[in-house]
């Protein structure tokens, strides 16, 4: 049977507990966890292939660099830059597709980029690892600085507590809370236990804030607010401010996204 | 691959380190080339984003004088070729990138620019 996922207490510092529970993990089960993440989610694939010819992106969170070749309707038209914490995975995602890719080793809650470099973001699975509202909140605001503030292009892809019947994660209902989501460790197995040498699998967790419905728009809007954005569709303001629109939030399989676009009026 | 589309974005991140801190500078660079797919339409959307005196410093750091030091108004095929060679199929490998306000030096290994930062060096 496998191991099931537990709730998680953060009882050290955000950025130690995230050394331990998330990023010496993903360096441990690097290819073992990329050889199981190769199927784009349509959601995402349908937002790259809108990005216009010429555009320069960032994947905040790249992992494995699967979004890296995208569109395959139209290779090279677009190009994504992969940023992540873990060299293993880079080190796989760099020829991402077989064709060589350009990567970043460096946290999600740095700024190593020029203000507003990119056209477009996304940043997917990647910041529910986050142990504190603050730092998610952060990495939100990363975000929404790395992009052109006249026509940056964001999706923000995170686990939901509602996990699909297809998900084999059965959620502790004990610590639930449907307003601030909830921290969970979730186990992967390394090694099965073998029979013969009688030696026991090896597990470990990876720590999870898994959101609540309406908490991913809810950060958005906070993160905005602090910017002093305007919070809308740019023609319901006048001209002369700078805006984030979100044009789309929702759930699919097991995960919230949503989709923001800045502007200028 | 630190190529320098990507350098090109790069910007230091030390707390405090706000101004004067692009373009980072190349120091001891091991340089491979690797052919890459041409796409012109790629080009010309994407010219408006450079910062066209920060790639033509960078490309002679790495060896590579083709480009002319004002972005040409006519964007000739000759012209976009040496902008297509120069943007992606120059791979820095090895060496390091110096910010030229603050002076931190962020390496690159394998191909990989390091940009992490020390928990205390974060702004």
């Amino acid at each position: 049977m496998a191991p099931s996922v537990t709730s998680a207490v953060v009882d050290d510092k955000p950025e130690i507990y995230e050394d331990n529970h998330v990023h010496d993990v993903y360096d441990q089960i690097a290819s073992h966890f990329s050889s199981t993440r190769y199927k784009p989610w349509p959601i995402i694939a349908n937002f790259l292939a809108t990005i216009p010819t010429g555009w320069i992106g960032l994947d905040s969170g790249t992992g494995n660099g699967k979004y890296l070749p995208l569109p395959l309707e139209r290779p090279g038209s677009i190009r994504t830059i992969g940023l992540d914490r873990s060299l293993p995975l880079l080190e796989i995602a760099k020829t991402a597709g077989g064709v060589i890719r350009d990567v970043v080793w460096g946290d999600i809650l740095g700024y190593g980029w020029r203000t507003g470099a990119f056209d477009y973001a996304i940043s997917i699975a990647t910041i529910h690892h986050l142990a504190t509202p603050e730092r998610r909140q952060s990495a939100v605001q990363r975000l929404l600085e790395a992009v052109s503030l006249s026509h940056g292009r964001i999706l923000i892809y995170v686990w939901a507590i509602e996990q699909d019947e297809l998900s084999k994660r059965t959620v502790p209902s004990n610590s639930y809370s449907s307003q601030n989501g909830q921290d969970v460790l979730v186990p992967w197995v390394l090694d099965q236990p073998s029979k013969e040498s009688h030696q026991p699998g090896r597990v470990l967790q990876r720590y999870y804030h898994m959101f609540a419905k309406g908490e991913l728009p809810g950060l958005v809007i906070k993160c905005a607010e602090q910017m002093g954005l305007c919070i809308g569709a740019s023609s319901d303001f006048s001209t002369g401010g700078y805006g984030v629109e979100i044009i789309q939030d929702g759930w699919e399989r097991s995960n919230y996204y949503v989709e923001l676009r800045r502007w200028q009026s | 691959m630190v190529r320098l589309i990507t350098h090109n974005l790069l910007a230091c991140h030390v707390k405090g380190c706000t101004s004067n801190n692009f373009p980072l500078e190349f120091k001891d660079v091991q340089v491979e080339l690797r052919d890459a797919e041409f796409n012109s339409d790629f080009l010309r959307g994407f010219i408006p984003k450079i910062e066209w005196k920060a790639l033509v410093d960078a490309a002679r750091q790495v060896g590579n004088t083709s480009l002319p030091l004002e972005l040409p108004e006519m964007l000739d095929d000759d012209f976009l070729k040496s902008l297509h060679h120069v943007l992606l199929e120059i791979h820095v490998e090895e060496g390091s990138m110096t910010c030229p306000n603050c002076h931190h030096v962020y390496p690159i290994s394998n191909g990989i620019p390091n940009m992490l930062l020390a928990e205390h060096e974060i702004g």
